[in-house]
């Protein structure tokens, strides 16, 4: 009796599990199918339109229909249309059939021009002339595909996509993920918060310039120890206030950028020298001492002039660049410059040296708990459609590529490291859609 | 002792491989872009319609002077010099100006200067000013007036005594040599950002061959390209760049059919020419062949006009006909391609027994019954393009109620059942530029856009 108990109970485990299984297969195809809905565009009116137009020409009865997809439209949405043209010929007396067997045959072309896509009817009845007729459907306004980052030892983690020119974001709280972020633009600084799993806006603040801005414009948002952000722009710097709803106070001034950014430790001005990054390297919280460096930016084009203020060691100035890094050493900083005569000027106080890497213009430090403790990110040079960035470090003089390329799907258009330390924004304008893309670029311990 | 590292070897040449690529992304002030080009316009004024329409003389003017509004490669209108536009009942268009924007001479931009301009281009318009806005008004149905507006013809310039026309654009004029050579110069203040370039040296008048020549000796960073010189130009790497098909290339009847023999031999002449084999052997495949005015990425429809040669139709189509006219066909004789694509298309006609004598220009082009012309379509917007065309090819023009793409594909048709045209090839137009020229691009209309450019080498 055991026995058959034992199957019957083993049997109804299996039919329940079936039952389960069978149950959760149809939840994820219902989800899979409100996913796929939801994510298509709405064809049916367009598909309707096409469908009465060809019925007109041809009356209900047998046609021949054929396909032909010379738009960019993907598979599925060209599997989405012909379906739905096919159920709105039926629903008007098509009867679909053979070629031999039609009275009529009908080439469906799903075409396009710059602004819609075109779907064309062709119909042929007997010997008689082609009579065309067509429709336009409005784009669908298209998802901005995000690529997955690379899962070596950088992370790209998506922050903001705009149709206007992305200068610099910053991260202002954040838990595990960031949930309240400034972006600059050229007119603008946001204040965007996450509120239910979607940033909501929160204040749009107008930067007020009286001159036309250089093109190639840059600008960084840097947060600050008594109120929320500086704003520095080329000849141009704002001033927040403390707390939300804020004011914004912008004047003209040529003076001296930050290179260093983030909420530095209270009481740190300690003889010229500044702790950096107190939050990064999450593990110790110690806090790495450098000189703090600012310097000026050329107002009316896309450069710093390469003139510091205090300076590095003897260096009061060094060639024009567009871009800064430093690594902390036991007994002094090495900085590294992008100049713009294309090369790479590494300045130690005592010496200079300048070197061709092949880099691209922005580069910035990151402090991480990784290989060395400090890394250099640098994007790559040349004219790829697509830029990417690296990390490297610096044993001595000479880099060592220390992480994958993050490939980028345009031109990085800015590159700061963040307030934190230990990560990076990065700005790139996507080729195939214009928009600018805003990322925080992650250090991660591969082992 | 230690021991060699190839690790370090390893990085060592890939850096080394990585040191020979060029070391800069961020575009850099200064320097002076040298470009040839073929068109020889004797005057810079947008409006001036007594030179001819092409492609290069809109790129210059676009140079020099800004547009009320713009499009981008989507035909989306963007705001220019006027900030903002509504229109209200009857057409009535106002535009407001930009504030804060001067020419080039420092006279600010006013409605008034504005509406001038526009009025001297378009004398049929209606142009008013009110406060600083410009009101456009027109009567019945057109063609897009934002688009139309984009249009380089319609770009605004202020007039001066001398002649000269002044412009608001990103470069002004240091030296003018009408027909033979212009250099522009940053405008500082420009509203948009100055360039990155100082300065631009424009060499006019030269053939497509001295352009390459001027190219590979390093006299000219941004030349043109003859259509069937592109695939050549691109297994030398010098980075040629085409447009999307922009161009038209026709056969163009200087007068209406007149008869329905007359119809007959247009249609078995347009369906003698066998464009496949002339793209391929004469074109060196650049351009589509075309039996549509319109491009098929303009239209969306350009496929349905068959554009595959039917000798049998033309043959029978001739054979209705009794009496064969000796047709003359004119072309561009500065265009080396031009005569044998001539030759070629006289050779399919006479396949077809038709009889067609390719002409040179000159005196004898104006006496011509057919001219093999190229014609660069006015604007992306596809009922300018169809307008411009009828407006040149003497075929009535297109009179849009709605502007449903079936109501363009009606008026194209129209168009093509005057037999005044006939279309053969699209063709893209084409650049090569030196390695130095960074981010300059093709616009969708087929002009060059340098505002944004910058020379690899030049000095900040």
């Amino acid at each position: 009796m055991g026995i058959p108990n034992i199957i019957s109970i083993s049997v109804n485990r299996v039919l329940r599990t079936e039952r389960c299984f069978r149950f959760a297969v149809k939840v994820l195809l219902v989800l899979l199918g409100m996913t796929l809905t939801t994510r298509a565009a709405d064809w049916s009116g367009p598909e309707q339109q096409l469908a009465r137009k060809i019925v007109a020409a041809t009356g209900p009865g047998a046609v021949a229909v054929t396909f032909e997809n010379r738009s960019s439209l993907g598979k599925r949405e060209n599997e989405i249309v012909q379906n739905g043209l096919r159920s709105a010929l039926e629903s008007l007396g098509i009867r679909f059939v053979k070629v031999e067997q039609a009275a009529a045959t009908v080439v469906i072309s799903l075409s396009e021009n710059a602004a819609s896509y075109v779907w064309v009817g062709e119909i042929r009845q007997g010997t008689g002339e082609v009579a065309v007729v067509m429709v336009s459907a409005p784009r669908a306004e298209g998802l901005t595909a995000i690529r997955d980052s690379v899962p070596l030892s950088l992370r790209k983690i998506p922050l903001w996509t705009q149709e206007n020119p992305i200068l610099d974001v910053a991260v202002l709280e954040e838990g595990a993920t960031p949930t309240h972020i400034a972006v600059l633009d050229p007119e603008t600084a946001s204040l965007y918060r996450m509120q239910g799993g979607k940033w909501q806006q929160e204040q749009t603040l107008a930067i007020v310039h009286a001159r036309p801005w250089p093109r190639d414009l840059r600008g960084r948002l840097i947060p600050a120890r008594d109120h929320l952000l500086d704003i520095y722009l080329p000849g141009v710097i704002c001033h927040s206030t403390a707390s939300v709803p804020l004011t914004l106070n912008c004047s003209e001034s040529d003076d001296p950028w930050p290179l260093l950014s983030g909420p530095l430790v209270s009481g740190t001005l300690n003889g010229g020298t500044l702790s950096v990054f107190p939050s990064a390297g999450l593990g110790n919280g110690a806090s790495t001492v450098v000189p703090q460096i600012s310097a000026f930016f050329a107002p009316t084009r896309n450069f710093f002039t390469g003139v510091l203020t205090p300076g590095v060691g003897k260096f009061t100035t060094v060639p024009k660049f567009y871009s800064a890094a430093l690594l902390p050493r036991e007994k002094y900083t090495l900085w590294i410059f992008a100049a713009t005569d294309g090369q790479v000027y590494l300045v130690d106080g005592a010496n200079d040296q300048a070197v061709r890497l092949g880099w691209g213009s922005d580069l910035g430090s990151v402090k991480t708990e990784c290989g060395a403790g400090w890394q250099v990110l640098a994007t790559n040079s040349g004219d790829a459609a697509g830029d990417s960035v690296r990390a490297y470090e610096f044993p001595d003089r000479d880099p060592v590529a220390v992480s994958a390329a993050v490939d980028f799907s345009g031109p990085v258009t800015a590159l700061w490291t963040e307030a934190r330390g230990d990560a990076s924004v990065v700005v790139a304008r996507n080729r195939d859609t214009g928009s600018y893309e805003a990322f925080r670029l992650a250090v991660v311990c591969s082992r | 002792m230690r021991l060699f590292d190839w690790r370090w070897f390893v990085v060592g040449s890939a850096l080394a491989v990585t040191m020979a690529a060029k070391a800069e992304t961020r575009p850099q002030y200064g320097g002076t872009l040298h470009v040839a080009m073929r068109a020889a316009p004797a005057s810079l004024d947008p409006a001036d319609n007594s030179q001819p329409d092409s492609l290069a003389r809109r790129s210059l003017t676009m140079l020099i002077f800004d547009t009320l509004v713009t499009t981008d490669d989507n035909g989306r209108v963007l705001a220019s010099l006027a900030a903002s536009w509504q229109v209200s009942p009857g057409n009535r268009w106002q535009f407001r100006l930009r504030r804060g924007v001067r020419f080039h001479d420092g006279t600010p931009l006013t409605a008034e200067i504005a509406a001038d301009s526009l009025r001297a281009a378009n004398p049929a318009w209606n142009v008013a000013t009110d406060g600083d806005t410009v009101v456009i008004e027109r009567g019945g149905a057109g063609p897009e007036l934002l688009a139309e507006l984009a249009r380089a013809r319609n770009a605004i310039a202020k007039r001066n005594a001398d002649a000269t026309p002044g412009g608001t654009g990103p470069f002004h004029i240091v030296d003018w040599q009408p027909g033979k050579k212009l250099t522009v110069a940053a405008e500082e203040g420009y509203w948009r950002g100055r360039p990155f370039l100082d300065e631009i040296e424009i060499e006019m008048g030269r053939s497509f061959r001295d352009q390459t020549i001027a190219l590979e000796l390093g006299k000219a960073d941004l030349v043109e390209v003859a259509p069937e010189q592109v695939h050549r130009i691109s297994l030398e790497a010098r980075r040629p760049s085409s447009s999307l098909p922009i161009e038209l290339l026709a056969l163009v009847f200087s007068r209406d059919a007149n008869s329905a023999d007359d119809k007959m031999l247009r249609e078995a002449l347009a369906l003698s020419v066998e464009r496949g084999s002339i793209r391929s052997v004469l074109l060196q495949g650049t351009g589509q062949p075309a039996a549509s005015i319109l491009p098929n990425w303009m239209s969306g429809y350009g496929f349905v006009f068959p554009s595959d040669a039917d000798l049998a139709r033309a043959r029978h189509a001739r054979e209705q006909v009794r009496e064969i006219p000796r047709w003359t066909v004119a072309y561009d004789g500065s265009d080396p391609v031009a005569r044998l694509l001539a030759e070629r298309i006289a050779l399919n006609a006479r396949d077809a027994g038709l009889s067609l004598q390719p002409t040179a220009p000159s005196a004898t082009a104006t006496a011509a019954d057919l001219r093999l012309v190229r014609i660069p379509l006015a604007s992306g917007d596809p009922w300018i393009a169809l307008a411009d065309i009828a407006a040149l090819s003497g075929a009535p023009p297109a009179k849009p109620k709605n502007s449903s793409v079936e109501e363009l594909y009606a008026a194209e048709q129209s168009m093509l059942a005057t037999q005044r045209v006939i279309p053969l090839f699209h063709l893209p137009v084409s650049y090569a530029a030196s390695s130095n020229l960074k981010n300059w691009t093709t616009r969708s209309d087929g002009t060059w856009s340098l505002a944004d450019s910058w020379l690899g080498s030049g000095k900040p």
